[in-house]
């Protein structure tokens, strides 16, 4: 079979053939086809399987409102479900297969479901499937996804790319019909920004599907005209292929485009993007769709939408049938009987709903007026329909039309609701719009040719003016203003087969019923229970028809009725394209710290921490596991000296006047009368008393301080300071700036500590114990004259320093404190040895300041000021959080050394059931001490500091087991800070 | 002390790619100072116009002394970037007195320029700021964010940009430039 039902060239270029395969069978088709065209014109007129029954089903549209003709195109991991044959765009080598049945195509084993029927109606799961209860999840839930569904998905890593983007325009125009081809060209000449976007690979709308002229030329030469003029302008960006899919707050709206999708391969480039579009104004220009005619067998394969036979036969030279029956309720369905006529097909009949005058002659067609299509047969296509009258006609291909629907979707993505037109039998948008945006052409009402091309230039010149743009002189085309008589008719009453409502879910006019008479009334209601309007299609040819079904049976006006809330997206967006490049190691950035290079090449092994990549612990040759690494470098550190890289703490330069003001506001404890040269420990409180972050502060002059923070809590000590700095005190003389990344700093912790510095730290600055004490800081010079800064602060608990260099040396410095710490065998440290040696001295950190826990649990509550106000200070003040029951910070050694213990772990005293009516309090951290050679713990419990000694429980049931703790302080190494100060 | 001398090295190891007529190249020579003006800030801007030329800028403009090299960002209204195109060895750090709060920023930030004729339309992919020539003009500088990192960019000629982001997560923000500019290329 090769294209037989080809009866033209169309607008497709049949000098050239591609070929396609559909479920194996090769085929051919031309540039400009869609799979569908292609299909049609290869005679194909079985498609796929309906979503409940397995029903034999053809393509029944010509746009993305098609419900039946889904495909899995491409294989592999390539395929895609549920792609609509209709906007598939034909491309050589092409691959598609049906969906949803077992066996072949043509004799689907599932059809079974079509005989049970009687038994499946809507509400049948509720009803039916109640009992045993425990059947529903095992049996029956599986059972009734495996029948019933659409396309299968690959399974495997989707291999194509997605990107994302961001557009801004004056105008953004949806649709390149006449309407927004007219309105484009009013804001492209008048100067505006103007983004125009249609969904086809050929712009131009209906214009292609029909035979009418434009200003005396065809409408095919028009929208070329249109184009070529629109290219020209700088000022106008024509997006094809790309779906305007929301209209979401403050005009911007989400945009899908298909870069690849019609090429056999992406070759690496992203094929699709996701644009979020920031508009001024958007006029909505998506024109309509047309809906059917609820009738018994309405389904068959041939049973078409009237426009979409209209469509393939002008646009793309094919004829879904070589006899050819309309059945219509309104003047427009005439004209796809006169244009096949006029492309030499045979039309059988035309059949009327209406009892008025042929509105046209149609040519060696039977024409019934005032009858209806009763029934049809023909199982896999059809060839006979049955009219009310009785009379049954022969037909291949059955044309329907009952009426147009303008797409007012994006009209009610905020919730805008479209009112009904009596007088045109549709919805049309009504209410709020979004803002900022108009409606133009059919997707207005506006259905007629002339009436859409000056309702374009309309709109574009009010939105024109709305911007303060002068509109530009656009002579309005000229068009004939073709008949749109329409009369309501929904369904046929006569007809005693099932009639089809929304074919994509297998919902018939006594489905409509049924949740009508079980209640379920609303249409938002009827919707779920019936899924009418549900899946990839979202009701496009179905909701109305449905809606008016049920206005009827509740005696109702449509408008009373109403429609579901339409919500984005429009059409069908891939999770892939939502997703963009945010996959794999590109979900997020990646921070490295100043020596990255070095520890990398060094060996280490790193551990994310937020963003940031941290050396976790370096291990070196005959170490076979992290233990012996991370006790390695804690061992030697307290023997000798170590060396880490805390760039990662949060660094904040505060200048001003009244910077230690600033400071005594914000932290609870006192900075003001701290000296310069030296260092203080803060904490930090939320405005409801509880701990917010800890850190050091140094005076580096009168007005100069730098503040550390954790490292989680960097970016949000920071905001939280610009917003006390611009908004609580804006008198106060005080600037801020993040200086993070501006200093590679590292501690070098040890009894060795200040010898290796020494070697260093250039001679004009004595680093001695006199000269240079606990908590003394200065800026510095390092190595022969880089600029550098000297802490002597320590989180180990020995005697330590954190020397901070500006980040370009910050590898370079590295590499000079290891060779310079070589004669005392100086190691590099990670982040676990960094942890242990912190429990093992107790100080506290995230773990410990989680957003529950008080300055007064961590043993420091007189580090809160009462000579002054701060944030949080009234409210630590709180009676709930200073009772006798407190929790407070202590450490935890287990009572058997060689059991481990576990960070998480709940606190009840012996003999209590470890239950939460027992709880006591529970454990933060925990670490193995090579120090101590054990594993110890810290924690909070209950009046912990009066309780040294006390053994207690530490019961885990999670994770399972318990464990015999004793209470110890929390300074497990040095509790009276000599080291440090030595 | 030691014979130990510390070598610097820039966040992109001096990046440097042509796209084409486009380019993308890490910009090293280039200090980078805060400048935020006190309370009472006549001093300090006057001290501006006197030792560096320029005037203080509006928010989202920059001004300019080309034969000085320097730029100054307006960020915010007391709050201003300096750009010194200079080696980053010497300390081209103003004394403009005591009512102006100067930190040194220049190894808090990774430099990109990119310029060439595809160069707006790789950063609709990832810059959520309207780069149209009409409305981000020459003189126009912004923070915004970028594939989740922080971003200060200006305008420095028609098809010219400057793109600052933070030094540690330099290399992924390159990755994201670059992957712009490939998915158009």
């Amino acid at each position: 079979m090769s294209q037989t039902y080809r009866i033209g060239r169309g607008l497709v270029d049949t000098n050239s053939t591609i070929k396609f395969a559909f479920n194996d069978q090769q085929y051919t088709g031309h540039p400009g086809d869609t799979l569908s065209s292609a299909l049609l014109a290869n005679g194909i007129r079985l498609v796929g399987r309906s979503f409940k029954y397995h029903r034999p089903r053809g393509i029944f549209s010509a746009g993305s409102e098609e419900p039946n003709a889904l495909v899995e195109l491409r294989r592999g991991a390539y395929q895609e479900p549920n792609t609509r044959a209709t906007v598939a765009e034909l491309f050589d080598g092409l691959q598609a297969r049906s969906q949803n049945h077992r066996g072949p195509l043509g004799f689907d084993f599932m059809g079974v479901n079509d005989l049970l029927s009687p038994f499946l109606s809507a509400g049948f799961y509720y009803k039916t499937f109640m009992w045993p209860k425990a059947f529903w999840e095992k049996l029956y839930e599986p059972v009734i996804r495996a029948s019933a569904g659409l396309g299968s998905l690959s399974g495997k890593p989707d291999p194509d790319s997605y990107d994302k983007g961001f557009l801004h325009a004056d105008v953004l125009i949806v649709g390149a019909g006449p309407s927004g081809l007219a309105a484009a060209l009013v804001a492209g000449e008048s100067g505006a920004r103007v983004i125009l976007a249609d969904e086809d690979f050929r712009p131009g709308g209906r214009l292609h599907a029909e035979t009418m002229l434009v200003d005396d030329i065809s409408g095919e030469q028009w929208v070329a005209n249109t184009l070529s003029r629109l290219r020209k302008m700088d000022n106008v960006r024509l997006m094809i292929r790309t779906t305007v899919y929301g209209a979401f707050d403050h005009g911007i709206y989400g945009a899908l485009e298909k870069k690849t999708d019609h090429l056999a391969s992406s070759d690496g480039m992203p094929r699709q993007v996701l644009w979020r579009i920031y508009a001024k104004r958007c006029i909505v220009c998506a024109g309509a769709t047309e809906r059917s005619i609820a009738f018994g067998n309405n389904d068959r394969p041939g049973i078409m939408l009237a426009g979409a036979v209209r469509a393939y036969v002008n646009r793309w030279g094919v004829t879904p049938g070589k006899r050819v029956a309309v059945f219509t309720n309104n003047d427009d369905g005439w004209r796809t009987a006169s244009d096949l006529v006029n492309q030499g097909v045979e039309v059988s009949a035309v059949i009327d709903s209406r009892d008025i005058d042929a509105p046209l002659s149609i040519s060696g067609a039977s024409v019934v007026m005032g009858a209806s299509v009763v029934d049809t047969m023909g199982r896999a296509g059809i060839h006979t329909i049955k009219l009310s009258n009785r009379q049954t006609i022969k037909a291949d291909c059955l044309a329907v039309s009952g009426g147009w629907n303008p797409n007012v979707h994006l009209t009610c993505h905020q919730r805008g609701r479209p009112e009904w037109n009596e007088s045109q039998a549709c919805f049309v948008p009504g209410g709020v719009l979004p803002d900022g945006m108009s409606v133009a052409g059919a997707a207005n009402g506006a259905l007629s040719l002339s009436a859409a091309l000056s309702s374009g230039i309309d709109s574009a010149s009010l939105t024109l003016q709305s911007l303060s743009i002068k509109p530009a002189s656009v002579d309005t085309p000229r068009a004939d203003d073709e008949s749109t008589r329409v009369s309501a008719f929904w369904h046929v009453k006569e007809s005693t087969k099932r009639c089809w409502i929304d074919l994509q879910n297998d919902v018939t006019t006594k489905d409509i019923v049924v949740s009508h008479q079980d209640g379920f009334r609303a249409v938002e209601h009827l919707k779920r229970y019936t899924t009418l309007g549900m899946a990839t299609d979202q009701g496009k040819t179905s909701n109305v028809l449905g809606l008016a079904i049920m206005a009827e049976h509740a005696g109702k006006s449509i408008q009373e009725t109403g429609t579901t809330i339409f919500r984005p997206p429009y059409t069908p967006v891939p999770m892939g394209a939502f997703a963009g490049r945010s996959r794999g190691k590109d979900f997020r950035p990646t921070r490295k710290t100043p020596s990255h290079a070095w520890a990398e090449a060094r060996g280490a092994v790193f551990v994310e921490t937020g963003n940031w990549l941290r050396a976790q612990w370096f291990p070196i040759d005959g170490e076979t596991h992290w233990r012996e690494s991370v006790d390695r470098e804690v061992t030697q550190t307290r023997n000798s000296v170590g060396i880490c890289d805390v760039s990662t703490l949060g660094k904040i330069d505060v200048q001003g006047k009244d910077a230690g003001e600033f400071l005594n506001r914000v932290y609870a404890n006192t900075f003001a009368t701290l000296a310069v040269g030296k260092v203080r420990y803060g904490i930090m409180l939320r405005e409801d008393g509880i701990l917010m972050d800890d850190g050091t502060t140094a005076r580096l002059g009168e007005n100069h301080f730098v503040m550390t923070t954790t490292t989680a809590n960097a970016v949000g000590v920071f905001r939280h300071m610009e917003f006390c700095r611009q908004c609580l005190w804006p008198n106060l003389d005080v600037q801020l700036i993040s200086a993070t990344e501006q200093w590679a700093q590292f501690a070098v912790a040890g009894p060795n500590a200040r010898k290796l510095l020494q070697k260093v730290v250039d001679a004009d600055t004595p680093i001695d114990n006199e000269s240079f004490p606990f908590m003394a800081c200065g800026e510095i010079s390092i190595c022969g004259g880089t600029p550098g800064r000297l802490f002597r602060i320590s989180f180990s608990g020995e005697l330590a320093y954190e020397i901070a260099v500006p980040t370009r040396y910050g590898n370079s410095m590295m590499d000079a404190l290891i060779k310079a710490g070589e004669e005392f065998q100086a190691v590099p440290y990670g982040t676990e040895a960094l942890g242990v040696m912190r429990i093992e001295k107790g100080h506290a950190a995230g773990n410990e300041l989680n957003g529950q826990t008080t300055a007064a649990n961590i043993g420091l509550g007189r580090m809160v000021s009462k000579k002054k106000d701060s944030i949080g200070n009234t409210l630590s003040e709180r009676e709930g959080m200073n009772t006798e029951n407190d929790l407070a910070l202590v450490g935890f050694m287990p009572t058997n050394k060689s059991v481990s213990l576990s960070a998480g772990a709940h606190f009840v005293s012996k003999g209590n059931e470890a239950n939460t009516e027992n709880d006591e309090g529970w454990m933060t951290s925990v670490a193995y001490s090579p120090s101590l050679e054990c594993s110890i713990g810290l924690g909070f419990i209950q009046r912990g500091q009066d309780r040294m000694g006390d053994i207690v429980i530490a019961a885990d049931p999670l994770r399972g087991g318990t464990t015999e703790v004793e209470i110890v302080s929390p300074h497990f190494i040095d509790p009276e800070g000599e080291r440090l100060r030595g | 002390m030691a014979n130990i001398t510390l070598q610097a090295t820039s966040p992109l190891n001096k990046y440097h790619q042509q796209f084409g007529d486009t380019t993308l190249s890490e910009m090293v020579d280039l200090s980078i100072y805060s400048i935020g003006l006190a309370i009472q800030p006549d001093a300090a801007l006057r001290s501006i116009n006197d030792v560096l030329g320029i005037a203080w800028p509006e928010t989202g403009r920059y001004t300019v002394n080309e034969s000085a090299k320097v730029q100054l960002l307006g960020l915010q209204a007391d709050q201003a970037f300096l750009l010194v195109g200079a080696d980053l060895s010497k300390d081209a750090r103003p004394n403009l007195g005591a009512s102006a709060y100067i930190t040194d920023q220049s190894d808090s930030w990774a430099a990109l320029r990119l310029s060439g004729s595809m160069s707006r339309r790789a950063l609709e992919r990832i810059c959520p700021v309207d780069l149209h020539p009409s409305v981000f003009k020459q003189d126009c500088v912004t923070r915004t964010s970028m594939e989740h990192l922080a971003v200060i960019i200006l305008c420095e000629a028609d098809d010219q940009y400057l793109l600052l982001s933070p030094t540690s997560s330099a290399e992924s923000f390159l990755h994201a430039v670059e992957t712009s500019i490939k998915n158009i290329y």
